[in-house]
């Protein structure tokens, strides 16, 4: 359909609130793109400033060759779904999610027919009468997502468009609008702040913080070389524990100093780090490639349980250790409770390398 | 929604007092408010030797001479024959109807303006559209009166139609202006991004305010019809209206009472139904989107 990109975009609120910072993105004709970030970081301004709902205080957006900072909404053929849905109150839900229709002109008859498709495909086909004060949250929310999709626009805006759904129903809208968008093939920019949706749904992932793009990548990459420690913590259920260490020398080869340990580092991470040349460091490590035991063993670090939480098929034990507090997933029959002793173990092929200072990534 | 079923709650001794107090202050209020238009009515429509035969001072039982009357339809008769009360009632329909179409069409669109723009200097042009509706209109009316007459508009149905719009248009702004402030306005982002334009996004909302409006239409109507000083000093002469043409029918040798009650029958009656009306409208445009969702 159409290439989306942001070319050094900033938007300032006025009154020092500044809510992007400088945004670069290009974003391929076609692709699934997810801007993921915690609550406040600028994710519905971007959003919004493609819908041209919002000045763009500088820098410019271009959807293929075309700059649209000057367009309005209604001619840069885009179809989105509002985060707090903004239905017409007075309106039919089918006439909620006719409008887009009627405004392009389209015949009664297929107007018909493709709302109750989109209807049907939502789950609110009995509803179509009601007026939305008459609705759940819920129905609310796919009333709205059923005015996005009932037309082919060229780029799709969602705006947490699953987020009031209860858990089961959100499993299928994740599977629908996936299908959806890659049969269409329209382009598409879903803001979410739940990374499992992110991490399933998108072809990239746009993560955000305080107004700037802190990464953008696909969900592998985004996962597996994080560019910096505050997307290696965001991105990851549960998340990813850091450590302060120090880069030392054990015997000639490099190594790690956390606390009273030192920790033998594999030759692939020790040229990485001698390369680098960096002294501290935070050092991550996610729970599911750390174990932790009762009993010691070699290489292990002692500490204490300072919580546990059952997650279903395993339990998430955070081990306190010195001032750092690191968890790692251990099977259920693990007896350790709230302060008891216990050992934990990584290896440092698992391990995760910021820069303390600055949290960018030792490069690899 | 919350349900509308009531809940009652122990009722602590001013409650009580209350539960008695306001049907007397009621009843007492009914009284004070009605008997005037009661006695309008009644007197017009008694001949001249009817309307003067009161009872003696203290002479209670007296009190059914008031109603032993044969009815008459002569004041109103004579209004219309002689006193040419149907030009009047069609200038007091023309100038209140017309001021009020125009103070309710542009009040809304620049309501409307007011309500989603944000510049600089917004909260001191409110406040010099309202001040323009609170400054005493006796304070304006000379060198408007001047105005008027050296563009031919005094004595003119559009010069009365204008004069009224003066002040008709300020309040119109303010109160329609709290209207659209109620509605979100991520429904008309969402109109536009289905293809609107700003313009048919408004019109999109229009039904959303139309409580609002409905009332504002009859309020500007009723401000205009009751209004007396524009009316005896901007349409004397050529667009006199019923205030005032019921004033100059107190003559200094002459007060014909019955025709003036009459006179204030045929002004009254048009606005009771409109009143009970805008009661109506005014409670649903006031409260709609008091209640976030
Ligand atoms: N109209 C506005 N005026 C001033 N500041 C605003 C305005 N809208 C948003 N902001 C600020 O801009 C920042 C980004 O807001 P934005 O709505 O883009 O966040 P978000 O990432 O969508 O968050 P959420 O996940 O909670 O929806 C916030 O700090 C917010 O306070
Ligand atoms: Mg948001």
């Amino acid at each position: 359909m159409v290439a989306v990109s942001f070319n050094n975009v900033w938007k300032d609120y006025g009154g020092g609130a500044i809510a992007v910072k400088d945004l670069n993105m290009e974003i391929k004709d076609g692709e699934f793109v997810s801007l993921l970030g915690p609550s406040g970081c600028g994710k519905s301004t971007s959003l919004r400033m493609l819908a041209g709902l919002e000045h763009i205080s500088s820098g410019e957006i271009v959807f293929g060759d075309k700059v649209v900072n000057d367009l309005p909404p209604k001619d840069r053929d885009i179809a989105m779904v509002f985060e707090n849905y903004a239905l017409y109150p007075h309106k039919t839900i089918f006439d909620n999610i006719a409008n887009p229709l009627k405004q392009s002109k389209v015949a009664a008859a297929e107007i018909e027919r493709r709302v109750t498709e989109a209807a049907k495909l939502l789950e609110i086909d009995q509803l179509l009468e009601r007026r939305p004060q008459e609705l759940s949250g819920g129905q609310k929310q796919r009333t709205a997502i059923g005015r996005a999709i009932v037309r082919q626009p060229q780029v799709f805006l969602f705006d947490e468009p699953i987020a009031h759904l209860d858990a089961k129903l959100r499993a299928r809208m994740r599977g629908e609008l996936k299908h959806l968008q890659f049969t269409l093939g329209v382009t598409t920019i879903y803001v979410t702040h739940d990374q499992l949706e992110a991490l399933t749904m998108a072809d990239r992932i746009a993560v955000m913080n305080d107004g700037v793009l802190q990464q953008f990548g696909t969900p592998q990459e985004v996962y597996d070389n994080p560019a910096n420690s505050w997307v290696a913590t965001f991105v990851g259920e549960p998340q990813m524990s850091l450590m302060e260490m120090q880069v030392t020398s054990l015997e000639g080869e490099t190594a790690l100093a956390f606390g009273s340990y030192t920790i033998e580092v594999d030759p692939k991470n020790s040229a990485r780090l001698r390369a680098a040349g960096k002294k501290d460091l935070l050092v991550g490590v996610r729970p599911d490639k750390a174990t932790v035991s009762l009993d010691e063993s070699l290489g292990s670090i002692r500490g204490e349980v300072y919580s546990r939480q059952l997650l279903g098929a395993d339990v998430l034990v955070e081990v306190e250790i010195g001032k750092s507090r690191v968890r790692a997933k251990a099977n259920t029959s693990f007896a350790g409770t709230v302060g008891t002793p216990c050992y934990l173990n990584f290896g440092s092929e698992d391990l995760y390398f910021f820069d303390a200072k600055d949290g960018q990534v030792i490069p690899q | 929604m919350a349900s509308r079923e009531l809940i009652s709650y122990d009722k602590g001794v001013a409650v009580k007092v209350l539960k008695w107090a306001s049907p007397i202050f009621l009843t007492f209020y009914l009284v004070w408010s009605l008997l005037p238009l009661f006695i309008m009515l009644v007197a017009s429509l008694k001949d001249l030797l009817d309307a003067f035969s009161v009872p003696k001072p203290g002479d209670w039982a007296g009190v059914t001479i008031f109603f032993d009357f044969s009815p008459t339809l002569t004041h109103y008769v004579a209004l219309f024959t002689e006193n040419g009360f149907g030009t009047y009632l069609f200038n007091s329909l023309v100038a209140s109807i017309g001021s009020a179409v125009i103070a309710v069409t542009f009040g809304s669109m620049c309501a409307y303006s007011l309500s989603r723009s944000e510049f600089r200097g917004k909260k001191d042009l409110l406040f010099w559209i309202i001040s323009t509706r609170m400054a005493p209109i006796v304070a304006v009316i000379v060198p408007l009166y001047a105005i008027f007459r050296s563009v031919d508009l005094v004595g003119t149905l559009p010069g009365l139609i204008l004069a009224f719009t003066t002040f008709n248009l300020p309040f119109a702004i303010w109160m329609l202006k709290g209207f659209f402030d109620g509605v979100p306005y991520a429904i008309e982002e969402a109109a536009q991004v289905d293809g609107q334009n700003r313009f048919q996004a408004f019109v999109t909302i229009l039904p959303l305010v139309a409580p609002g409006i409905g009332a504002f239409v009859i309020l500007c109507i009723l401000f205009a019809w009751n209004d007396f000083l524009f009316a005896t000093i901007i349409g004397s002469g050529g667009a006199k209206t019923l205030p005032a043409a019921t004033k100059e029918l107190v003559q200094p040798q002459n007060i014909d009472w019955g025709k003036i009650m009459a006179a204030g029958i045929v002004t009254t009656a048009p606005m009771i139904p409109l009143g009970l009306l805008v009661r109506r409208y005014l409670v649903a445009g006031l409260t709609m989107g008091a209640v976030k969702e």
